[in-house]
Parts: C-alpha cells; sequence; structure tokens
C-alpha cells in the first residue's frame, strides 16, 4: 500500500509556517511598553531593509563627488539636497561596474548600465533570442530571506518602457527597461502604478474573500501545468519554468496571507492613490510613499526602484529645460546642456531626500526606520557624455541597523568592484555568499 | 609568362572556351526544375573573366589596392578557402561600392550574376529542403490577451491596460523569447481572469432582495469623528453600491447622549441629497431603529447619517448645567430591492453558459458542457477528458460551499483563463525529435490567426482545422484572404507598421515647444494614423507594396493637412488625398511621423534618418558605434562655429566612424528639406538647406525625391527588408541565417505576383517556416 499522499497544499502550508507575522505586529506590545534599556530586544528585532534607486544617463560628477573624504562636511551641489539627512550619507567615490563596459561588443551603454547594474553582469548582447544577464542583487537577497515576509521583494519605477525598435544598438528593451532580474534570463518587471502597489500591500475587499478560491484554481493550474511540462521539449521546458515559479510564489503569497489574520491585511494610514498622476513630482513621491509603507509594515524587506529606463530623454518641463535628459547628458561640454543636467540630477537628489527623510521620520524600536535601511542610490554610468562605467555616482543611506557608519565620504581604489558593496550588502542581509558578480572581496571602509 | 596571362590560360583551359575581351553572362538563373550551375563551373567559366575585366585594374595584376588582390584566386578551392576576403567582395559588389564610380561599370545583369554567385559562395545554396525553425511557447502578449478576452469571452474592457509592459526583441512586441513571465504578472492575470468572469457572469441575481448591514466603526466620518460615534456636527458615510433600480429600505439603528433642550437630530442622506432628518431620543445603550423608504435607481451611490446640532457645555460654573450632547449611529441596514425588475443577463453570459441546470439536464453535466466548451475554446484545441476532470474539481469547490451555479461555474473558468495553455500558444514535438513536421491544423489556425488578427482563431478556423482542411493551399488562399477583410485585421494594420516604421516610438518624442509650437497630442495622433490607413489601404485594396516607397496619395485629417501645406482639408476625419509633385512627399520616407521619431527634440538628426532608412528600408543595419565616441567638436580650429553639416562631416574624417557615416549620413542629408517635425522647410534660419547627398556608390543625391527613386530603383533590397520583416512578426521569433532561402522564396513569390501585398501574405503564410516546425531535442 503506498503511504498517504501528501498534498501541494500541505507542503505550502508547511513552507508558511516558518513565515513571522509582519514584525511590527509581532513587536508592538514590546515597543510600546517598554523604553529605555529595555528596548535592546526590540531593537535586535528590527530587521535590516535593503532598498536600491537607479537612475539614467550619469551625472554631471563635479557636482556629486565631496571635495574630501573622511567626515561629510561641505556637500557638493547635488547632494545639497541630504542637507537635513548628510550624516545618514554614506557617499563612495571610484566604484566600477565592469559588465557595462562594451568588452568587444561595441555601442549600446545605455542597455548594458541597467542590465548590469544590479547584476554586475555583462549582458549577452541580443535582440531578443537567447536573453541573457544575471540575477540581481535584491533577487539573490529575495531568494534567500524573502520568504520571511508576505512578499519577497517589490520593484518599482516611474516609466513604462513602451519603446518599439532595438533599445540601444542592438540590445533589447527587456535590458534597457529592467534592473531586478529574478534568473539570468527572467527580468522582475516593475510596478509604475501606486493604486496598484497599494493593492499589493494591502490587498483589496474582494482580494481577501477570493482567497480560498484562488488556492483551488491555482492547484488546477498547476497540475495543468505539470502535465504541459512533460509534454515539452527541452527548450520549451525551460520557457515554461518561468511560469512554474511564478505560479508558485503566488501560491505561497496566498498561502501566507491567509495566515496572517485570516487575511486581513493590516491597513496603512493612507487612501488608496488613484491611479498614475501626470505631474512627475507627484508620482515619484506616491512611489516612494508606497516603498516607505511597505519597509515601514514589514511587507518586504528589499525593493528597487528605477526612476527612468536608462536612455530615458525625458523632457523635465518642470525644471524649465528644454532638451530631454538623455540629450542633455551628452553635453560636449555645452554650458545650456550642463545646467539642465545640473538642475535634473538635483531634482532626482531632491526626490530621494524625501524619501529618505521620511524613512528618518518613523519611529522603529529605539531608532528609526532609516536607521534599520540600507538604500543604494546610483546610476551605471558616470559621465553621461562619456559613458564610462568607473567612478560611478554611489552613495549609501541608513545604518543598517549598525553595520553601516554613514556621514562620511570614502574614496575607493581604481576599477574596485560595485559588487563589493553588493557583496557586503547581502552580508549584511545574512545572505553569506562567495561571490556576487565580478565581486572581489567585501567591501571594505562601511564601518568607520 | 606573366601573371595575369597565366590565369587567364588556366581559366580558359579550365573552362574550356576562352573569351578574353567581352566574357558572356546569362544572368538568368537556372531554369524552373533544372540543376543550378555548379558554384565551381560558375566561377571558372563566367565569375573569373568579369573579375578579370573589372576588379584586375586595381586588385590584380601586381595591383592590390587595400590589400585586396583577386588574381591569385586561380582555384575554385582558393576562393573557398579565404571567405573573409570574399564575405568582404560580395559586401562591396551588393552596395555597389565596387568598382568605384569612376572605372567602367558591370551592366545590371552582370551585377545582379556576381550577386548571386557570391551570396551562394558566402551562404550556400537554396536547393535542400527548408528549415523552418523552432518557434519557443509564446506567451499572449497585452495586444494578444486582450483581443482573445474579447473574442472568447465578448467582454471588451481590455485588462491588459494594467499589465506590465511586454518587452520587445527585433523591434517588436511578439517575440516569444523575450515574453517573459514573472510572479507581477501572474498575479496580473489572475486578478484580470476573475474580473472577466465577474462581468461576464451574473452570478446573482442583482434583483433580488437581500438586506446588507454596515456597522457605524466600518463607516468613515468627517469631521473630529470617528465611525459612527459622532462627537462633533458631521457624518458617517460609506459608498454602497445599489444592485439595481427600485425601492429600498433604510434602517438606521441609533442612540443619543443627551443634553440641552432638545434631542439629537440626525439627518440621512443618500449623495448629499437629504432624505429625512430624525430626532433620536433613545439613549445610549438603549438604541431604536429610524426607518425610511424609497426608491433609488442603481449605481455607487455615498449613503450618510449627519449629526446636526451639536451641543456642548463642560465649563459651566453650575455643573449641572454641564454636558455634551452626542450621536451614535450603531448600523445602518439596507433592504431591497423591492419591486425590481431583473436586468437581463449580458450576452457575454448567455454565450458561455449556454446549458444550464434543468430538469433534464443535472448540474454536473451541464458543468462539464459549459467547461469542455470553453476550455477547448481558450486551449484553441479540443480539451482532453483530464483537464476538463481538473476543472471539474473546482466547480466542486465551491458547490461544496453552497454556491449557485453560476457562482460555482465561475471559479474554474477563471481557472481555464489562468492556465498556460491558455496564456502561452503553445506547439508540440514527438517526444524527444529533431525532426521537421508539419504543424497541426489547429496550430495552423492559431498561428494565422495571432498573425493576421492577433487574436484567437475563429470558429470558421476552428471547423477547419476538426475537418484537418486548413492546411490545403486552396482552403489557405481563402482563409488569409477572408481574414484580412475582417475588421479584426485592423489589428495588422496597426501593430506592424506602428513597430516596423517604428512610429509607437511618436509617444515617447518631445519635440522642443519653442521651436514647434504646433506640435501637440493631435499631431502626433494625425501622424500614427495616417501611416496606419495607408498600410491598411495597401493592403484591402491589395496593392502594390512598392507603393509604401513612392505612394503619390496618402490620408490626411486637418491637423496633418496643415503641416503639409494641403489646402481644402477640414475636420478630424481622414481623407484620401493626392501628392503633387511640388508636395516632395510619397510613401513612408516622408510621413511627418517618421521623420519626426527619427529627428532630436530640437533639431533633425541625419544620423537616426539614414540609419532609419538602412535598417527599415534596406534592410541592412550599420553595426553599432564602437565605445568612447569622442563628442563633435563645436568650434573650428579658428574658433567659428561649425554647422551642424560641418561638425558632422569632421565627424566622418575620423576613419573608425565613417566606414557606417559614409553609409548613413549621406542619406539622412537628403531629407534635410524636412524640418525635426517632418514640415517643409527651405530655409534652417536664415540659411537656405543644403539637401544635398550622396550613396556609398558615389551617385549623388539631390534631395528626398532623388532619394525615393534610388530606393524604388533598389526595390529588390526592399522587398527584402519588408519579407524580414514581417515573417518576423508573423512568427514571432527572429530570422535566422537558415531563414535566408526561406525568404529568398517568399521574395519570388512577389516578384512573380507584381508586388500585391496579398502576393507577401501567402508567400509567408504558405512558407514551411508558417506551415511546419523542427522538434528541439537536448539541452535548451
Amino acid at each position: 500500500m503506498i503511504g498517504k499522499r501528501i498534498s501541494r497544499r500541505t507542503v505550502l502550508r508547511g513552507l508558511g509556517v516558518s513565515v513571522a507575522l509582519p514584525w511590527l505586529d509581532a513587536m508592538a506590545p514590546a515597543i510600546s511598553s517598554v523604553a529605555g534599556a529595555a528596548t535592546t530586544a526590540a531593537k535586535a528585532a528590527a530587521p535590516t531593509r535593503m532598498g536600491f534607486f537607479f537612475l539614467p544617463n550619469g551625472m554631471w560628477m563635479p557636482n556629486f563627488t565631496p571635495a574630501a573624504v573622511g567626515a561629510l562636511t561641505e556637500l557638493p551641489a547635488s547632494l545639497a539636497a541630504f542637507k537635513a539627512i548628510k550624516d545618514d550619507m554614506l557617499v563612495m567615490s571610484g566604484l566600477t561596474l565592469d559588465g557595462a563596459f562594451a568588452h568587444g561588443d561595441g555601442g549600446g551603454d545605455h542597455a548594458r548600465s541597467a542590465a548590469a547594474y544590479l547584476t554586475g553582469a555583462h549582458p549577452v548582447k541580443t535582440a531578443g533570442k537567447d536573453i541573457k544577464a544575471g540575477v540581481s542583487v535584491d533577487q539573490a537577497a529575495a531568494e534567500k530571506i524573502g520568504g520571511r515576509t508576505r512578499m519577497p521583494s517589490l520593484e518599482l519605477g516611474l516609466d513604462k518602457g513602451t519603446l518599439a525598435g532595438n533599445c540601444d544598438s542592438g540590445y533589447s528593451c527587456a535590458y534597457v527597461n529592467n534592473i531586478s532580474w529574478r534568473s539570468d534570463n527572467t527580468p522582475m518587471p516593475k510596478e509604475v502604478d501606486p493604486g496598484a502597489v497599494f493593492d499589493r500591500l494591502f490587498g483589496s475587499e474582494q482580494e481577501r474573500q477570493k482567497l480560498r478560491y484562488r488556492q483551488s484554481i491555482l492547484d488546477a493550474v498547476a497540475d495543468d501545468t505539470a502535465s504541459l511540462n512533460r509534454q515539452l521539449g527541452k527548450s520549451d521546458q525551460h520557457k515554461l519554468d518561468e511560469f512554474t515559479t511564478s505560479l508558485r510564489e503566488i501560491e505561497t503569497r496566498i498561502e501566507k496571507s491567509r495566515q496572517e489574520s485570516n487575511g486581513n491585511f493590516k491597513q496603512p494610514d493612507m487612501h488608496r492613490p488613484d491611479g498614475v498622476p501626470g505631474d512627475i513630482t507627484e508620482h515619484m513621491k506616491l512611489m516612494c510613499d508606497m516603498m516607505v509603507l511597505a519597509f515601514q509594515m514589514d511587507i518586504t524587506r528589499i525593493s528597487t526602484f528605477m526612476v527612468a529606463r536608462d536612455g530615458s530623454d525625458r523632457l523635465y518641463r518642470n525644471l524649465g529645460v528644454t532638451e530631454g535628459h538623455h540629450t542633455s547628458s551628452h553635453h560636449g561640454r555645452d554650458s545650456k546642456k550642463i545646467d539642465a543636467i545640473q538642475k535634473i540630477d538635483l531634482y532626482h537628489m531632491q526626490q530621494i531626500a524625501y524619501f529618505l527623510e521620511k524613512l528618518k521620520s518613523i519611529k522603529e524600536g529605539d531608532g528609526t526606520l532609516l536607521d534599520h535601511s540600507m538604500i543604494m542610490v546610483g546610476a551605471g554610468i558616470g559621465d553621461g557624455d562619456r559613458h564610462n562605467h568607473d567612478e560611478l555616482p554611489v552613495f549609501v543611506a541608513g545604518k543598517a541597523n549598525g553595520a553601516i557608519t554613514p556621514g562620511r565620504h570614502v574614496r575607493y581604489p581604481r576599477r574596485e568592484p560595485l559588487c563589493n558593496l553588493y557583496l557586503s550588502m547581502l552580508d549584511i542581509m545574512g545572505v553569506k555568499q562567495q561571490r556576487f558578480g565580478d565581486s572581489s572581496r567585501l567591501l571594505e571602509g562601511l564601518k568607520a | 609568362m606573366n601573371r595575369i596571362s597565366a590565369t587567364l590560360l588556366l581559366l580558359a583551359l579550365a573552362g574550356g572556351l576562352l573569351a578574353v575581351g567581352g566574357p558572356s553572362v546569362t544572368a538568368q538563373p537556372a531554369p524552373a526544375g533544372q540543376p543550378p550551375v555548379p558554384l565551381e563551373r560558375r566561377y571558372i567559366t563566367q565569375v573569373a573573366p568579369l573579375l578579370g575585366q573589372y576588379c584586375f585594374a586595381c586588385h590584380g595584376n601586381g595591383k592590390s589596392k587595400g590589400d585586396v588582390s583577386l588574381d591569385k584566386f586561380v582555384t575554385f578551392a582558393s576562393v573557398q578557402a579565404d571567405k573573409k576576403t570574399w564575405s568582404k567582395v560580395a559586401e562591396m559588389v551588393r552596395e555597389g561600392e565596387m568598382p568605384p564610380s569612376k572605372k567602367p561599370q558591370p551592366t545590371p545583369a552582370e551585377r545582379e550574376f556576381l550577386n548571386n554567385f557570391l551570396e551562394e559562395l558566402i551562404e550556400g545554396d537554396c536547393t535542400g529542403p527548408r528549415d523552418p525553425g523552432h518557434l519557443t511557447i509564446h506567451r499572449l502578449n497585452r495586444a494578444e490577451y486582450n483581443n482573445t478576452i474579447r473574442d472568447l469571452v465578448g467582454v471588451d474592457f481590455r485588462p491588459a491596460a494594467e499589465f506590465p509592459a511586454d518587452d520587445t526583441g527585433y523591434g517588436f512586441d511578439n517575440m516569444a523569447d523575450v515574453l517573459t513571465m514573472s510572479p507581477l504578472l501572474m498575479e496580473k492575470y489572475l486578478n484580470a481572469a476573475e474580473q472577466v468572469m465577474d462581468k461576464a457572469i451574473v452570478s446573482e441575481n442583482p434583483a433580488k432582495k437581500k438586506i446588507v448591514r454596515i456597522s457605524g466603526t466600518s463607516m468613515d466620518a468627517t469631521a473630529s469623528n470617528s465611525g459612527g460615534n459622532l462627537m462633533v456636527n458631521g457624518e458617517c458615510f460609506k459608498m454602497f453600491s445599489f444592485p439595481a433600480d427600485g425601492e429600498y429600505e433604510f434602517r438606521i439603528r441609533a442612540s443619543q447622549d443627551p443634553f440641552g433642550d432638545e434631542p439629537a437630530r440626525m439627518t440621512f442622506k443618500i449623495d448629499q441629497k437629504e432624505i429625512k432628518t430624525f430626532e433620536v431620543k433613545a439613549l445610549r445603550g438603549l438604541s431604536t431603529f429610524y426607518k425610511v423608504r424609497l426608491p433609488v435607481s442603481a449605481g455607487k451611490r455615498r449613503i450618510a447619517a449627519a449629526y446636526i446640532n451639536n451641543a456642548k457645555d463642560e465649563t459651566n460654573p453650575d455643573r449641572r448645567k454641564r454636558g455634551d450632547r452626542n450621536l451614535y449611529v450603531e448600523l445602518i441596514e439596507v433592504e431591497g430591492p423591492f419591486n425590481a425588475v431583473p436586468p437581463p443577463p449580458p450576452e457575454s453570459h448567455r454565450r458561455l453558459l449556454f446549458v444550464t441546470p434543468s430538469a433534464q439536464v443535472s448540474e454536473e453535466s451541464a458543468a462539464r458542457q459549459v467547461l469542455t466548451r470553453f476550455a477547448g475554446k481558450a486551449f484553441r484545441r479540443p480539451a482532453t477528458v483530464a483537464e476538463v476532470n481538473r476543472l471539474m474539481k473546482v466547480f466542486a469547490v465551491g458547490k461544496q460551499d453552497g454556491q449557485t451555479f453560476e457562482q460555482a461555474i465561475k471559479l474554474p473558468l477563471t481557472a481555464v483563463l489562468v492556465s498556460p495553455h491558455f496564456l502561452y500558444r503553445i506547439e508540440l514535438d514527438p517526444i524527444n525529435s529533431d525532426a521537421i513536421h508539419p504543424i497541426t491544423d489547429y496550430e495552423l489556425a492559431t498561428r494565422l490567426s495571432y498573425f493576421l488578427w492577433s487574436s484567437m482563431p475563429d470558429d470558421e478556423l476552428m471547423k477547419l482545422a476538426e475537418a484537418k482542411k486548413l492546411h490545403e493551399p486552396a482552403v489557405l488562399d481563402a482563409q488569409v484572404k477572408r481574414m484580412l477583410a475582417d475588421a479584426k485585421a485592423d489589428q495588422f494594420y496597426t501593430n506592424f507598421p506602428g513597430q516596423w516604421l517604428e512610429l509607437r516610438n511618436l509617444d515617447e518624442v518631445n519635440p522642443s515647444q519653442r521651436l514647434f509650437p504646433n506640435f501637440n497630442g493631435q499631431l502626433r495622433r494625425a501622424m500614427r494614423r495616417e501611416a496606419e490607413l495607408f498600410f491598411a489601404n495597401i493592403a484591402q485594396e491589395d496593392r502594390s507594396i512598392l507603393e509604401l516607397l513612392s505612394a503619390d496619395y496618402t490620408f490626411v485629417n486637418s491637423t496633418l493637412a496643415k503641416l503639409y501645406g494641403i489646402p481644402g482639408v477640414n475636420g478630424a476625419n481622414f481623407v484620401r488625398v493626392p501628392l503633387p509633385p511640388n508636395l516632395h512627399r510619397g510613401g513612408v520616407l516622408t510621413m511627418a511621423g517618421v521623420l519626426t521619431v527619427t529627428s532630436m527634440p530640437a533639431r533633425t538628426s541625419p544620423v537616426k534618418r539614414g540609419k532609419w532608412v538602412l535598417e527599415e528600408l534596406l534592410g541592412t543595419p550599420p553595426p553599432p558605434p564602437p565605445p568612447d565616441v569622442p563628442a563633435l567638436k563645436e568650434r573650428n580650429n579658428d574658433g567659428r562655429n561649425l554647422t551642424f553639416r560641418q561638425r558632422l562631416e569632421e565627424h566622418r574624417a575620423n576613419p573608425i566612424c565613417a566606414s557606417c557615416h559614409e553609409r548613413m549620413d549621406p542619406l539622412g542629408f537628403s531629407l534635410e528639406n524636412f524640418d525635426a517635425i517632418g514640415a517643409w522647410r527651405e530655409k534652417e534660419g536664415s540659411i537656405p538647406v543644403d539637401a544635398t547627398g550622396m550613396l556609398p556608390n558615389g551617385q549623388s543625391l539631390a534631395g528626398a525625391d532623388d532619394l525615393r527613386r534610388v530606393l524604388v530603383e533598389r526595390k529588390k533590397d526592399f522587398v527584402r527588408a519588408l519579407t524580414e520583416k514581417m515573417l518576423m512578426y508573423a512568427l514571432g521569433r527572429g530570422i535566422e541565417p537558415s531563414d535566408r532561402c526561406t525568404v529568398k522564396d517568399i521574395c519570388a513569390n512577389v516578384e512573380k505576383g507584381n508586388y500585391r501585398f496579398s502576393a507577401l501574405v501567402q508567400g509567408i503564410v504558405k512558407s514551411d517556416a508558417f506551415l511546419k516546425r523542427r522538434g528541439k531535442k537536448g539541452t535548451p
């Protein structure tokens, strides 16, 4: 006689049991009832959050790089946006994204810079077939520790990416439009509608009622998929894998949602945003709010934010500039264009400052949400006119629960891999790896 | 004996003929049915003499310009051993760069003969069977998903608008290899499937009377109030969906904290309209119901209970006179509708639930019939018993919960819409085989309908597939004709040219408002519409595809007519207008949309325009620029500002850049009479526009009309380029070197069919690449 058959549902439930309740819910009594020294327990329990911002087309570096290394005193013009939180900033000079260099592949720096940004990979030059970048740092973390929260990770952005044609000199648009990659060939598309993010984070009323039926529906689909898989050749199976893993993630998430207070998610102190605002400032603000909420309510600990696809020629009318971002970034030392990119850089920094200040305004345990975060901000190109991928503009904000000592400017040796920073960030998240991308070692100097 | 005479002697011996001074060439391909002349024989007898005549002056007889000497290739084996040199020769001859324009030129027949020889030499001949290639399972893209849902369910609300954008490959968004799946998208598919079914099937009688209770705590409140506890003047409210027109009774359970000389007063409102004001005398803990009944029409409305007479005195020196009047709304019960007439269920409901349980039909049997039919349509082939059994299990889950038939059947129907068999177009191979085999008629129906309609096959296609007749050539011809005439083919007429001509990028361009104040959303849309209508017209009237290059008519509305300087067109509707020569327009090349997407915000870009012509019209894209390109100099060495043309010429003086820019820029310069939004201009500022250009072979171009003429002369290249683009779109995969012969076949079919649009589509549909597939075993 065959042993009792264990249903897939049981297995999923088993997985779900190890999932903690949202950190805040679990810790709430501790925080409210204790004070002073007694908060060490809460402090130890505050999870570390990891966020990544991506900026297109490089930066005007003279306005980004502080004059001296050591303690941050004078902030250069673009970083002046962070005046109020300069002691939470660790500015890093000299990091290199080697995968974004041509290495004999010719043009296409924008595609490469976006595809390499969080993966460290040198993307395979193709307009479509056999796409290959690498697993991105956020997804490397999500795979290992994403299961601790309802959503393993959250991918955000501002532009939808609907270009036709090859996006950049023979590179598929998949490279240009995405920074987060779940596997070598599967990008994680970003959500651009703040209302839709809200629904994903907090679940609409209907959705909560439907969780149980969804499980039955997905069970049937999973059976369909398994039987289909047996009929396919190897290369098609490979393609169907994307479907199978996506399906499994949704199933796991539903299982977790049902366990969390029977699907009654804790609701935020904010109304659902209504669609995509036409105004970019408002749009970015709302998307940042969503990321703050996701971190604050511990729905996820890992998030990426693509401010624009690389090579974006967005026209910032609100800044009074007359040419698009990409056009301006090829300044050729033209003072009008340089003026334009300075304005655009500062503007981007101001928006990110809003996000960081908001993290700092939220008390958590004995510190702030920013104290328990590390938010990496940067670009895959240094000077937009030269398309260099060394000397990148990079900073990390937040203390990462004490793993990082901000308030400083550190200069690294020539061609120090950006992936060393990622290896260290993974390490801080408790994801121990020997290597990430082209890393050579853990990055030194994160702590003073 | 000197070298050249030795060569000629050898040639003469090998070929058995001596034709010094005038080798005769018959440029005709081998007549159909006869084997072509072997390459070796062709080389010795015909090619080598041509080389002697046109090339040896610089590349032979001891001369080796550019390090190339061709007289050393005495034997065919030596030719085959040096593909690198011969690839270069092939490119030079094909592009007309050699022989240089100042030297004696081969006749067109000789040139074509050489081209054919060189192509076969480099890429192999086309004598063997065609390789149809392998199609990966293909996820529906956003347009395909929307259209398929519309045709399958009869609900047209475009759920895919909320899906993440599909990535593109080879310039198109329907490439199977880049249509990936992610958890985000999976979640959206699930949401969309549920919404589709909620809209398609009415599972509850909306007119059935029921009671809904809204607790005070679940309501929102204004002022400083919270839920139904109204401490100050203000209201508690909730959005409420009234399912149908009818009478509704509202019962509000409320109480008060008394204070002063009157009880708390509560006004009940619907959508801010005051319905009735009650005096709430019941004390807290002893609440009672206050009722009102009235007709309300269907829809979402705001219902509210307002507290209107707050009174409070907590500082009165006389403690007995202190107090605070409050109103407590504990519950609002809504009962209704009374006496409502149920609205008829939507068409989709009747279509999907074509059988319902009755005295004769068991619930189980009805569900099975509904699911078998729906899954068969959704999967684009008959559903298997095992598949329907799985769906029946989902139906049973709903039934166990005591749901109605309509409620429970929605669950398996939703499951169908998230099944991989629906979301992917799947073609199966014999297990573990690399063999080439014809696809099934169902798979063919699916390929056809997604090519021409971007949607699922209709009943007629499915019936022909069921009868295994669809692949028969006559049936296929008739179906293609029918499909192109169907309104659904509009998807092809917009999706294909929008991407081929890069016009979708119009949504992303931002021409400078200062320089082009007349550019706005209307003009942007008009530019795109022009190209779509123009393409659709050629397709529907089955005109020559060469008109895409050279038509003397186009379609404009008043907005676009103004830009083009065409008088007498009024209104937003598009009309067909002739294009007299003085407008210098005709074909896609000079369409404002094309000229705009190939410009920068504030100026034209001859480089982009030239690249566009090479890539989209001639199918010979230049390689991408090398890395670390230095910026263009703004000033001359003497400090004078350079014109843009001068700056680019400076650029082309750099040998690294020159090889490609010499191909791109002169093509683009010939379009300089069109500004960055495609309007005609004679001057740029105060300087007359210089629209002269040159082709790689040295032929000069006097402007856009000249360029158009040259493109028509090179129609062979154009036909091949368009064929490749359309074949990619039709198959959803990139073109591989192994497709060369297929492309050649289709081009021949187009030529034979007088360049008619239908000859191109028929050629594609009847190619092995479309009708067959190769299995792919082993690791990917």
